[in-house]
């Protein structure tokens, strides 16, 4: 019996499969853009011939795939979607277009970006609904009629409904979509209050654009997968990974593509859950974790408290503000343009700068051979000694060491410094630029860096991971063995999950405050619905927690307070929930408002299903190794200059337990560099620990 | 190449690092703050000076808000010789260095090792400071006592990091809402407190010796910067006027600005000279000292490289020069500066901008929209849905104004106007309707309403809204309308921003450029809002751009044809337009 698990990105299909043992194996290969199986059956073709059975036995005999990608995403991104038309509130035809405002910089001269559904195909309705459900103006249904011949001509493939509050009153919108449906029968069609019950029309709107657009290639990609899938034998149950960081049945995804956005990174706090579950005293429920994910181009970042993955409203595609906003509830990931690409510059006034311009894969870096001139972040790190020029990429592309060297050292005689300080000067600047962004979004938050957990994979975060967490004072430092693959095996251990939220609005003010039955009810019995259609032989429990989202009157974002179990929820007053709300304010912007009463947004449910065999430990198949010999290596450190390294590999330091730095390790996915003085250590779950104290013991 | 005390890495660390301290002022400010025009126009800045009043660090701040924080920390330090942790401040006073009344300023002086190294500054505009009219706009005040805020010169507000009552008190006796100010008031205070917290524990990493040599050294390469960006611009001096339009009887021909420029690239500075202008009005209109320098800055800084840090080190290459007594100089008390962050405000920003681009060619912008017309109103009234009675008063931005044209550059859309540049954020329909009875009938863009141009400017909307109960009032302060926004290099002008009233049934009758509305049910307040000026010829513009620009609605087939010399195939504006190549070319000439 097996579980399978993938995750597609740009480059790379990583696949994880773990045995009815426990037994954990990874690998990669290259992702095929039009049908997603060949990669995936590629990664299984060498995990089948590690474990030493058919590929075709080794489908059949899987109970479950959990299947993540950055494919929606990288269509939006590169707007490669169905060609979408937008009904709309007459009156308001340039929602997409005028977003809500704002600029990252008053000074900086930019393009403004077009809407993500263009003028001429956003069709205004006649109709009017009023916060409070009743009609103002009702429903021209001619206009819809016009609306869909304009559609038809245009040869539109997709159509998103999104008219103002049809939160507080969805008939309208329902009867414009039984119209197109006999009109245009061959049409998807998305009803924002369906796809994203929330106030705020322009996000709302965004979600129902992207959701439409994203419908006719994402319905076929994941029917091809299903189908590839049966036509290999595979009769398990295929779960989609969702922006939130859970799976969905292919079927309901297909039905909500845009909670496909993210569905690869958002796996991966879920993996980091598991691993401080296993590693951490007090496991992810009395840890503050911060998930680090750092690629060649960005450097992902998410946050964990008390056991639960920080969520967001606040997904932008293309920059906040400035691009399209997904407008659904999804991990809160920071991406932020520092990773092994990052390119390092002088500027006029003679500071070095590194990033967020990446080389990306092409040109690549100056080492790669390819026609890259700007040294990058993989420069300096082969400069200084902690990457090799042979086994990158499994050896399959070899670094080119000595063009390198001469890139940095142009860069290090207009600075007057050496090559070396040079190197590791952008060293320290991106690891600036990483920790910066680390602050801001702690801080926000009220947490303490010195006293999260760090998690940091991500095939490039080795070569940095000492100096973040140096420079943040994290208490506990976990490289997972599952960093170069970190999202898939996410995948493999994520629950299933989903959210029901329902607009209300209320005030703890008033006298006779209780929750609101129907409104309550509802978001109950939705979670439990879901829960309903997953298959039992594949979970091993369940649950619905209970929250709301609240604020002080007249402020304008919420704060989302738990109330916990049904049995909870129901038995909660206005005090508990003021008093909680004002805990939480405190908490996040160091100030409450003592008597102040709080109102109430909306209720949420969260439906949880745990998977069977989840609780078991993990144990990690390496890849033969080629030799395991240890050697040294020069290799250089702000500190002390030139020094051996110790190269150790994956094998060898399971025998070691520990090594203290200088060193290196080589993963078959990604390297380690020990500083000198941090102390690596193997845990039995297989994952390291850094230790980063003056002598490598504390902490 | 330059040398530095502090090494040149440690330098780059702790400038992000200022800047992150200020992001995460800024972030809690939006989040807890209470009116709308703090958590969703964002109508508020966050900065960090130095223990002696030097401007150190800004993030992306608004350039009206936190070019001049130094004077705010000047008032405050004179005030107060005996300062120490755990003080606030409350600042407003527009002759001690603040923009306007309306922009309440918390400053709280960060002590390490017993030292005053920083203060942090929490600025945001309120919804209500107590004016004689419930707006924070009074453009026709006779003086400071008409316009009638309370004003606070460095008022200390906390001691012992606790509320010093009586000021708080004052304050909920005396301003319209007073929940809704102490709301604001309790986020600008942990804004600067989240600031102070952030400042300590960079100085206990570095050590205070590193950070002071850093502040120099920062102001140091921050004018070195500055300097070469300055020094490859040709020598040369500019002088022009922009006219504000009539305001009542106040100026009945409207407010003329000079603005002189004087380029000196071998001394890397640039100089501005605003002393031949008429002396202040008997009315709201005049620039606040701090205006008047952080607007004319603005239009410079609008036409060099962005990426040049905006700080005290930079700014010792923008000299400007003013005079006291002047619209656009140091006020004579008692004269009442409550529009001061706006409209002759912005006029000297287009003003110095469109300067810069007759002048100098390829560098410089035309004028951006200007002015707060009803689609940024304030709005007041009494809220009896479901049976409750309660005041409200808050500004609206559901308008949108264009953003200028430029060289390489069409204008911003959602630009806002011409000192905000185009930072500010939107409000939601719903979120508006659900919070105030009013309803919103439409918000589209206003064809036609950009300068052409081969960058043109950027449209404005048409926006109308009114009560849904009770009857509602709405106060504005329009410009743009005699005089809109002016193309340059052969770009052309804006439209001109339009006010009006819809009557019950919807007929449309005038508003004042400048005033009130007070609406019934059923009635509605209405805006056409400009664009911003274009800049370049339109016929340099090429054709696809103008076929985009046409089914986007930006440009009218009639506009494409006489202005930019575009003929198409046909004239449906759908999938199928086409551009006429051969007419187009004979068109235009080619």
């Amino acid at each position: 019996m097996y579980r399978i698990s993938v995750d597609t990105g740009g480059t790379f299909t990583d696949v994880v499969v773990k045995d009815a043992n426990s037994q954990i194996y990874m690998s990669k290969a290259l992702t095929t853009r039009d049908r997603a199986y060949l990669a995936i059956e590629q990664g299984l073709i060498d995990i089948a011939a590690t474990i030493g059975v058919e590929v075709t036995d080794l489908i059949r005999q899987s109970v479950q795939i959990n299947y993540g990608t950055t494919r929606s995403t990288n269509m939006v991104v590169t707007a490669r979607t169905a060609k979408t038309a937008l009904l709309v509130t007459n009156g308001f035809p340039d929602i997409l277009l005028l977003r809500e405002g704002g600029k990252p910089d008053p000074f900086r001269r930019m393009h403004f970006r077009p809407p993500l559904v263009p003028r001429h195909l956003t069709f205004e309705i006649d109709e009017r609904m009023l916060a409070d459900g009743s009609v103002h103006i009702p429903l021209n249904e001619d206009s819809v009629r016009a609306a869909a011949r304009a559609c038809a001509s245009a040869g539109v493939e997709a159509v998103g409904i999104s008219l103002l509050w049809s939160i507080a009153n969805p008939a309208h919108e329902r009867r414009v979509a039984e119209i197109l449906s006999d009109q245009l029968p061959d049409i998807p069609v998305t009803l924002s209050h369906e796809v994203n019950p929330s106030i705020r029309e322009y996000r709302r709107a965004s979600s129902t654009a992207i959701d439409a657009s994203l419908k006719p290639a994402m319905q076929k990609f994941f029917g091809d997968l299903q189908s590839d899938l049966d036509e290999a034998g595979f009769t398990g149950s295929l779960l989609i990974s969702t922006s939130y960081g859970g799976g969905w049945s292919a079927d309901r995804i297909a039905a909500k593509p845009v909670y496909s956005i993210g569905s690869g990174p958002s796996l991966a706090p879920v993996a980091a859950v598991r691993e401080v579950d296993s590693d951490v005293p007090g496991g992810a429920a009395g840890n503050t974790v911060l998930v680090t994910d750092m690629g060649g181009t960005t450097f992902d970042l998410s946050v964990i408290q008390a056991g639960r993955i920080e969520r967001t409203n606040e997904t932008w595609l293309g920059g906040k503000w400035i691009g399209d906003i997904t407008g659904t509830r999804s991990v809160d990931i920071e991406s932020i343009g520092a990773g092994g690409g990052s390119i390092i510059r002088i500027d006029s006034g003679g500071l070095m700068q590194v990033g967020p311009q990446s080389a990306g894969s092409e040109p690549g870096p100056v080492c790669y051979g390819r026609g890259g001139t700007e040294p990058t972040i993989t420069d300096a790190a082969l400069v200084l000694g902690y990457l090799d020029s042979s086994n990158f990429l499994g050896g399959r592309l070899e670094l080119k060491k000595a063009d390198a060297e001469a890139a940095i050292a142009e860069l290090a005689t207009r600075l007057g410094m050496t090559t070396e300080a040079a190197a590791i000067a952008a060293m320290r600047i991106s690891v600036d630029n990483i920790v910066t962004a680390i602050r801001e979004k702690t801080v926000s938050k009220g947490i303490d860096t010195r006293e999260i957990v760090l998690v940091a994979g991500g095939g490039a975060s080795g070569i940095n991971v000492g100096m973040v967490a140096a420079e943040l004072g994290a208490r506990t430092v976990i490289l997972p063995k599952s960093a170069g693959a970190m999202s898939a095996y996410g995948a493999a251990h994520s629950d299933v999950l989903s959210e029901f939220d329902i607009v209300t609005f209320q005030t703890t003010g008033s006298p006779d405050f209780q929750l609101i039955n129907d409104a309550f009810a509802q978001v109950h019995r939705q979670g439990q619905e879901f829960l309903d259609s997953i298959d039992p032989a594949t979970i091993s429990s369940t649950g619905i927690e209970f929250y709301l989202h609240a604020r002080y009157p007249m402020q304008a974002w919420e704060l989302t307070v738990s109330l916990g179990s049904y049995d909870d929820a129901r038995a909660i007053t206005a005090t508990d929930i003021e008093n909680r709300f004002h805990e939480e304010h405190q908490r996040v912007f160091g100030v409450f408002e003592e008597g102040e009463h709080v109102e109430i947004l909306g209720y949420g449910a969260r439906a949880t299903a745990r998977l069977a065999g989840n609780d078991e430990r993990n144990i990690f198949i390496d890849q033969p190794a080629e030799s395991d010999a240890e050697g040294v290596r020069p290799t250089y450190f702000r500190e002390t200059g030139w020094v051996d390294a110790r190269l150790v590999s994956a094998q060898r330091m399971r025998e070691l337990g520990e090594v203290t730095g200088p060193a290196i390790v080589r993963e078959d996915t990604t390297t380690l560099v020990v500083y000198p003085g941090h102390r690596l250590e193997i845990l039995d779950s297989g994952n390291y620990q850094l230790h980063i104290g003056a002598d490598g013991s504390s902490h | 190449m330059r040398t530095y005390k502090t090494d040149v890495i440690d330098m780059s660390v702790i400038a992000n690092r200022l800047d992150g301290i200020v992001r995460e002022m800024e972030n809690t400010l939006l989040r807890a703050g209470r009116s709308a025009v703090l958590n969703m126009a964002r109508d508020f800045s966050c900065s960090i000076i130095t223990g002696d009043n030097r401007l150190l660090a800004t993030a992306e701040g608004l350039p009206v808000h936190v070019i001049g924080g130094e004077r705010l920390g000047e008032a405050m330090t004179r005030r107060h010789p005996d300062l120490r942790e755990g003080d606030a401040f409350l600042h407003n006073d527009p002759y001690a260095g603040n923009t306007h009344a309306a922009d309440h300023t918390l400053m709280v002086p960060v002590f390490v090792d017993g030292v005053h190294m920083f203060t942090t500054l929490a600025k945001a505009h309120q919804a209500d400071i107590g004016n004689s009219a419930p707006t924070t706009y009074m453009p026709f005040a006779k003086d400071v006592y008409e316009e009638g805020a309370l004003v606070f010169t460095a008022i200390k507000v906390q001691r012992d990091f606790t509320d010093i009552d009586d000021i708080i008190t004052m304050c909920r006796s005396r301003i319209r809402v007073p929940n809704q100010w102490y709301g604001d008031y309790l986020a600008m205070v942990g804004a600067a407190r989240i600031g102070e917290r952030g400042l300590k524990a960079l100085c206990a990493k570095y050590g205070l010796e590193v950070i002071k040599d850093y502040i120099e050294d920062w102001f140091d390469y921050s004018e070195v910067l500055m300097k070469d960006t300055i020094s490859r611009m040709e020598p040369g001096v500019a002088s022009g006027f922009g006219v504000h339009d009539p305001v009542g009887d106040l100026a009945p021909d409207g407010l003329t600005i000079n603005v002189s420029i004087e380029v000196k690239p071998d001394e890397g500075r640039i100089v501005i000279d605003l002393r031949d202008n008429i002396d202040c009005i008997d009315g709201g209109m005049n620039e606040s000292e701090t205006c008047s320098i952080n607007n004319s800055m603005t239009g410079v800084l609008n036409c060099l490289d962005a990426s040049v840090p905006r700080n005290a080190g930079s700014f010792r290459c923008i000299e400007v020069m003013i005079r006291d007594n002047c619209i656009v100089g140091r006020p004579q008390f008692p004269h009442s500066t409550s529009v001061a962050t706006t409209n002759v405000g912005e006029r000297l920003v287009m003003t110095t901008q469109r300067i810069i681009a007759e002048r100098w060619p390829g560098q410089g912008m035309a004028e951006g929209s200007n002015g707060l017309g009803p689609g940024f109103a304030v709005i007041s009234g009494q809220d009896t849905r479901g049976g409750n009675n309660a005041t409200f008063v808050n500004q609206l931005f559901i308008g949108s104004q264009g953003g200028p044209g430029g060289p390489g550059y069409d204008g911003w859309v959602t630009f806002g106007n011409s000192v905000t540049n185009g930072l500010m954020l939107r409000d939601s329909v719903e979120v508006d309707e659900q919070k105030y009875p009013i309803l919103i009938r439409q918000m589209r863009v206003r064809t036609d309403s950009g300068g052409v141009g081969q960058w043109r400017g950027a449209p404005g909307i048409v926006c109308e809204y009114g009560p849904v109960v009770d009857q509602m009032t709405a106060h504005y302060v329009t410009d743009g309308n005699v005089n809109p926004p002016r193309g340059v290099a052969g770009g052309g002008d804006a439209a001109p921003s339009e006010p009006y009233v819809l009557r019950e049934g919807g007929a449309e009758v005038s508003a004042p450029l400048i005033g009130s509305v007070t609406l019934a049910r059923g009635e509605m307040v209405g805006h056409r809002l400009s664009g911003g000026g274009g800049y370049g010829n339109p016929h340099d513009r090429p054709a696809e751009s103008v076929r985009t620009d046409v089914l986007a609605g930006f440009v009218s087939l009639a506009s494409a044809r006489n202005d930019y010399g575009v003929v198409f195939t046909s004239d449906r504006i759908d999938a199928s337009l086409e551009v006429d190549v051969a007419a187009t070319a004979a068109l235009r000439g080619e």
